[in-house]
Parts: structure tokens; sequence; C-alpha cells
């Protein structure tokens, strides 16, 4: 039983982590823009198809080919905050909201027509790599390469974020954009690029989630409203508070697939969203 | 230095201004004056070009600015104080002021500036490590201030920098801006408070309902009793 317990703890840790890679970068794009990307999952899709073209033209491992889907995404992320959303950006909230909803329909569908709907697998040199630790303990490598890359990506943006020039640029746009124009600061330069990197990330992401996971080209939106709630959990603008409720969310995910029968144990984690909205609306650290 | 000529501006409903033209010397404290909704906010909001004119010209130390970007507006040395202060308020009272020289061209001399804005409010050393919304309306004026000297501005615009303060700070702002002025800083001030903008500007223009109504020397407008009508909306 404790066995179980531990295995299933470590377990949701580890999709945690997945999950937080995914958060963070959520994150990035929502507090740089003040827009809730609805199409944020659906590039982590559009990366992970983008890494299964790659394998079957190239043979390109999925690790391998972030430094070309990296590149890629950051560019769509761009071109998505420049040409759609700048736009629309001081438009009504619903508006932009159907607008990314819409992209995320133009994603799906897209990638249906190129890729066909049949749930396929990536493989990967990784894939079938297990760590073992003591006798019972069994964890599967690219699992623990996502965490710590979850780990060394929330590592990153603390220190861009707190401690350079850019940081400071990019919390000032967040904090007063008007303020930020006039202390000089190019505000839709700072926005459109990092929206690009926020979207990058997922190309990341989509590499460390890729090996051993069956991808299909409707799983996006999963992608989206489990870091969104992450996302309103932590705070909205607490890179923290984010990071551990994405983790959170992996642990009851976890525990509720064990431990409660059948497929109501998917509901645990969005029980504890409900509860964390009722009691603590702030965020789960942040100060009220 | 300044020259703003037939400018009309508005914010997507009818003309704030209309055809306003204004000059500022070198070295200047021009006192830009008017009561509520005159168009005083606008006019300096289309100086710093994050508001786009509908017509007329903006030239600064000779060249054409009517549409330049706002970054690249602070670059050559324009630098508003906007109005209620806008400091970061979940940044420390340093990094706020770094951000005032964040521009490429400010860059190299922060450290030098950080020194002068510390000579010149010594209570923002002080606070340095503080979140800039912990302060006072007064501190925070100071830090606003101190924020867009960082720039190394030519022409520092000051929007309504005594809206909201207890008379000592107003002092202490007032008292700052006249030592500026006197090193040199030209200076456009935007204010409500009439007395206290002519009692250190060498000029003033007043602003009615979006239109220059009178300009003249302090002692001019002073003895006119036009000014007040103005104010008053008469």
């Amino acid at each position: 039983m404790t066995e179980l317990l531990i295995q299933t703890v470590v377990q949701g840790l580890l999709v945690g982590g997945g999950y937080a890679l995914v958060a963070l970068s959520l994150g990035l794009t929502y507090n740089v823009s003040g827009i809730i990307n609805f199409a944020h999952g659906d590039f982590l899709t559009l990366a992970m198809y983008l890494a299964l073209a790659l394998q079957t033209a190239w043979a390109l491992d999925p690790y391998v080919s972030t430094v070309i889907t990296f590149p890629l995404l950051f560019v769509s992320g761009v071109a998505l905050y420049w040409f759609l959303l700048r736009p629309v950006a001081r438009s009504q909230l619903l508006m932009v909201i159907q607008l990314t909803l819409g992209v995320t329909f133009v994603l799906q569908n897209g990638i249906l027509m190129v890729f066909g709907g049949q749930p396929v697998r990536v493989p990967s040199d990784w894939e079938a790599s297990l760590l073992i630790l003591g006798d019972s303990l069994f964890l599967r490598t690219p699992q623990v390469l996502a965490f710590a890359g979850s780990l060394l990506l929330a590592l990153l943006l603390w220190i861009v974020l707190d401690h350079t020039e850019t940081g400071r640029r990019i919390r000032a746009v967040h904090q007063n954009p008007r303020a930020a124009a006039l202390m000089g600061i190019d505000v839709p330069r700072v926005r459109t690029l990092t929206f690009g990197v926020g979207i990058g990330i997922q190309a990341i992401a989509g590499a460390l989630l890729i090996p051993g996971t069956p991808i299909e080209p409707g799983q996006g939106f999963r992608y989206t409203v489990i870091p969104l709630m992450a996302l309103v959990m932590g705070g909205l603008s607490d890179f923290r508070g984010i990071y551990l409720a994405a983790i959170l969310i992996g642990v009851t995910e976890a525990l509720g697939t064990v431990f409660v029968s059948g497929t109501s144990g998917m509901i645990v984690p969005y029980a504890l969203f409900v509860l964390v909205l009722l009691l603590r609306p702030q965020g789960l650290f942040r100060r009220a | 230095m300044l020259e703003v000529a037939g400018l009309t501006a508005g914010y997507g409903g009818p003309n704030v201004l209309e055809d306003v033209s204004l000059d500022v010397e070198a070295g200047e404290l021009v006192g830009l004056l008017g009561a509520n909704n005159a168009g005083k906010s606008t006019l300096i909001n289309c100086i710093s070009g994050v508001l786009r004119p509908r017509a007329g010209s903006i030239r600064f130390l000779g060249e054409d600015i009517t549409r330049a970007k706002p970054s690249d507006i602070v670059s050559r040395g324009i630098v508003q104080v906007p109005e209620g202060r806008q400091v970061f308020p979940r940044m420390s009272v340093l990094d706020n002021l770094l951000l005032g020289g964040t521009t490429a061209v400010a860059r190299p001399r922060r450290a030098d500036r950080l020194e002068q804005v510390f000579t010149l409010f010594p209570r923002l050393k002080e606070r340095r490590p503080q979140y800039a919304g912990t302060l006072s309306g007064g501190e925070q004026q100071m830090l606003a201030i101190g924020r867009a000297m960082m720039g190394g501005p030519k022409l520092l615009m000051l929007d309504e920098p005594s809206l909201g303060l207890s008379p000592l700070f107003v002092q202490t702002i007032f008292r700052a801006l006249r030592e500026l002025n006197a090193q040199g800083l030209t200076i456009l001030l935007v204010e409500q408070n009439l007395n206290l903008t002519l009692s250190c500007a060498v000029r003033g223009v007043v602003l009615e309902r979006g239109q220059v109504a009178l300009a003249g020397t302090s002692a001019t407008l002073r003895a006119d009793p036009r000014t007040r009508q103005a104010y008053l909306g008469l």
C-alpha cells in the first residue's frame, strides 16, 4: 500500500512537472499581453506533430529537433500576437477569447488535414528507458527529464524576469504598460517577443512530453485547460504559485486515478480547483 | 526647442484639442494651465507620442516627431512624468528608477544619474529596496520625477505633480523643479494650481476647451482677469 502510494505520488509529481512546463509558458504569455490564449495547448500539439514529421523525414529524435521546432514556434507566436491579437487587444475580452478559440479550430483541423485523426506515437530512443530507485520505485526516464526540464525552465524564468534588464522591462509592461511606454520601452515589441518566447517554449515542452505518449490532433484543449487551472490557482502572475499548482494538479490527478474508482478519479483535481477558488481566490500563495 | 503647431487631437469622439500652438525655448520653465478637461494632458500625451494627433505638427530640436514612437521620443530627450505618478507598484524603488534609464542612450549613464536623483531626493535612497506601491503619495511623486530624470531628459514634462499631495510635499516637489530648472533643464509643467505654477514659471499658456485662450509671461497672466475666468469656465 505504501509502495503504491509513493509510486503514485512520484508519478503525479512527474506528470505535474509536464503540466508546469505548459502552465509557465501560458503564464508568461498571459502576463505580458493580458490575453488568455485558448490556443496555447494547440501550439503544444503543433510542436509535437512537427517533431513527428521531423522524426519521420530525417529520423531526428524529438529532443534534438527542438533546435528546429523552437524557432518555428517562436515565429508563429510572434505572428499570432502581431497580426491577430495586437490589433484586437483593446477590444472586448470576449472578442479576444473568441479569436484565440478560432485559432484553436484552425490549428486542430489543420493538423487533422495533414496528419489524420489516428492517435500516433512518436518513436524515441528514450521511450522505454526506466530509472529504478530502491527495489520498487520505477520511473520512466523521459518523465524524469520532463520534470527536470520544468524545474530548469522555472529557474530560468526566475533569473530572467527578476535579475535581467529584459525581465525588468517585461515586468514593467505587465504592471503598467502606459508608464512603461513613457519610460521609452517599446511596449508592442516587448509584448510580441515575449509572446513568441512563450509559444516557443511549447516546442521544448512538446519534446519533453512526447516520448511514450500517443498524440492526436484534438488533445490541445486539455493542455490549455489544465495549465489554465494551474495559472488561476497559482494566482495569475505568481510564477512560483503557478508551478506548485501545476504539480499539485498532477499529484491529485494521479491519486484520484489510482485510489478513486473508475473515471470519477479524474474529478479530483477539478474538485481541488473549486476548493482553491472558494477558499483562496487570490491564488494559493498570494497574500490577499 | 519644442514647437507645437496647429495641433488637433481627440479620443475617438470630438476634438479635445483644436489648433493648439505652443513653443518652449531651451532652459525655460513653461506652465501649461487650464481647468479640468481643458486638454492639457491630451497635449502632452501627443508630445510623448502615446496619442496620435489628428492634425498639426510637433518638432523637437528642429526635427519632426509628430509620428514618432513613444520609445523614440524618450530616446530623443522628452520624458513625461504622468498624472497620478504611475509608478510600478510591485517593484522596488530602485527597479523603478533603473527602468527610467532603460533606453539604449540612457543606460551607460545610469549609475551617475542614480546618484544625482538620490542627491535631489534623499528620501528615495532610504526607500531603495521598498516596493513603490508602499510609498506615500508624495514619495511616489518624488519617485516618478526621479524615474523620469534617469532617462536624462532635455525636456521634462510633468502632468499635475501637485495633485493629491500634502502642502509640505508640494513644496518639496516644486523646490526640486526650481532647482532642476536652475541647473538648465527645460520644463513644461501642466498644473491646475495657478499661483504655484506662475510663481516658478517664466511663461504660461492657458488652455480653455482645447484651445489656447491666453499666453504670456507669468506677471501678465497673473494680472489678467481672463486667466481666472478660463479656470472657472466663464
